[in-house]
């Protein structure tokens, strides 16, 4: 069976010098709801740029359904919808202009375009908010669009980089059913977060990264035993007794 | 390699559709600018100077202001239009999208003709309404309105790709792009300056531009065509594949 990703032995320097990606290694199967973990500045958004094109390469390999993502990577590109951290749009541009552009830039024909953004529109509540400035529409709804973005041409692989940050309660309860239905309906969805227990609810596979490597990585189960929140502070090296010593 | 028409044109509407935010500053400011400069020489300076080779002053010098304008469109919208999607992040976008290199450039070059040929028209209908608009070869029009546009938005993409504040993004058309076109004959022959500065317009490529450029307008031209259209083509070629280079190993767009 081809992997959706797999990432072998990556490594990721920056011009300054910075080693942001160590030999990181890790597959995610077709078809998985797969947690990405680790502190802030562990690697896992660069790891996510390397994937999808923002970052290049310094060395290793990653695939993406059996597609270079380097070599290959106009196969690969297609296949995977990207929910960045920060939002990177063209903050003049209203959010069915934004939405349509990204159809537009994956090669989708004017009539499939239409009714992929009206769908995406209404999904996400945003008709009436389709034709204002992304600039003028508060948090959570700058973060619905970037979601419907990253699903208008219906990704195999959907990297959702902290997809509900700064997201109130409903809309956050809201989009993970959405992305529950998605990922029974077949697609495979890779999620970072800082909120364990989303990552508790949604994935089955989690990895945990630290300083640029993966520390630990299996199906949830065996990550529940003693709890997520204990296992993930064990991974990256933080211990819980001092976190609560420091709180106290 | 097969080409992803759809989205090459997605980026080419899409900026057209930032260029028609701002019409006053992208079309309406060079046209102004335009109607100074043709009344002042056409009505004020123009009636004082004799003919230059058998053409009113204002016929010898629309073609000049005609190209200044180009190259100031030309440039700026390559530039802001590269560096504002950097500044924005929006060019992650385009970044994570199936979309090849020569299919970024040439949507940013397509854009940019279409905001030099926007400008050139409104100029030379200003220019109709003096008297003074002729075009004698309109194919080696086309061909100079293209290919300094092409030449503009080149350099104007690595600018782009290399201006880390608006500041930067100023730097070349103050120090470079200004005082070449000035000393290129946009306002006199060479046979007017001095013999020891007459350097400067020959080995100025500015100059085979608005000679080339005025010679398909009036008929007039000072140096070979043919050799300016050759300087043309190498600077474009030599452009395209520095650019071209510059996207492929992400300078200034991928981290």
């Amino acid at each position: 069976m081809t992997p959706a990703l797999s990432i072998v032995n990556l490594r990721k320097v920056y011009r300054r010098g910075t080693v942001a990606v160590d030999g990181l290694s890790m597959t995610v199967n077709p078809g998985d709801f797969f947690g990405f973990l680790g502190p802030n500045g562990a690697g896992k958004s660069t790891t996510l740029h390397c994937v999808t094109g923002i970052a290049t390469v310094t060395s290793g390999t990653i695939e993406v359904f059996g597609f270079d993502a380097v070599k290959q990577y106009r196969d690969a590109r297609r296949l995977i919808g990207l929910s960045p951290q920060e939002f990177n749009v063209d903050i003049f541009a209203t959010p069915r202009q934004i939405v349509d552009w990204m159809g537009g830039y994956f090669g989708l024909g004017a009539a499939e375009r239409k009714r992929r953004v009206d769908e995406l529109m209404e999904r996400f509540d945003l008709v009436e908010h389709q034709k204002k400035p992304f600039r003028e529409l508060s948090g959570g709804l700058k973060r619905r669009v970037i979601l419907a973005r990253a699903l208008v041409h219906q990704p195999k692989l959907l990297i959702l980089d902290e997809p509900t940050a700064g997201v109130d309660v409903e809309l956050r309860l809201d989009l993970w059913r959405y992305l529950a239905e998605l990922n029974r309906d077949g697609t495979t969805i890779l999620l970072t977060s800082h909120y364990l227990e989303e990552v508790e609810r949604l994935c089955r596979t989690i990895a945990i990264v630290s300083r640029g490597k993966i520390v630990r990585n299996g199906p949830k189960e065996e990550f529940l035993a003693g709890g997520l929140e204990s296992a993930y502070l064990a991974a990256t090296g933080a211990r819980p007794e001092h976190i609560a010593g420091a709180a106290a | 390699m097969i080409v992803n028409w759809i989205g090459l044109w997605t980026i080419i509407r899409r900026e057209i559709s930032r260029l028609m935010r701002v019409p006053v500053q992208a079309f309406v400011a060079p046209w102004v600018s335009a109607l100074l400069f043709i009344f002042i020489f056409g009505s004020v300076v123009g009636p004082r100077i004799a003919s230059i080779g058998g053409h009113r002053y204002l016929e010898f010098v629309l073609p000049g202001i005609l190209m200044l304008n180009i190259i100031n469109a030309a440039f700026l919208q390559a530039s802001t239009q590269v560096y504002f999607q950097r500044f924005m992040r929006s060019v992650e976008e385009v970044l994570v999208a199936p979309l090849s290199y020569a299919e970024m450039i040439a949507g940013t070059l397509v854009t940019v003709v279409f905001r030099t040929v926007g400008t050139a028209l409104g100029i030379l209908v200003i220019a109709a309404l003096f008297g003074v608009t002729h075009v004698d070869a309109i194919g080696e029009f086309l061909f100079w309105v293209v290919i300094v546009s092409a030449i503009f938005g080149l350099i104007g993409i690595v600018i782009g790709l290399w201006a880390k504040s608006f500041e930067q993004l100023t730097v070349l058309n103050i120090f470079f792009i200004t005082p070449l076109s000035f000393v290129g004959g946009v306002f006199n022959t060479v046979d007017m300056l001095p013999p020891g500065v007459r350097w400067l317009a020959y080995g100025n490529p500015f100059f085979y531009f608005i000679n080339g450029l005025r010679h398909s307008m009036i008929g007039f031209g000072e140096a070979s065509e043919p050799l300016g259209a050759v300087i043309s083509l190498v600077l474009l070629a030599a452009l395209a594949v520095a650019v071209w280079r510059l996207f492929s190993k992400g300078y200034g767009l991928r981290e």
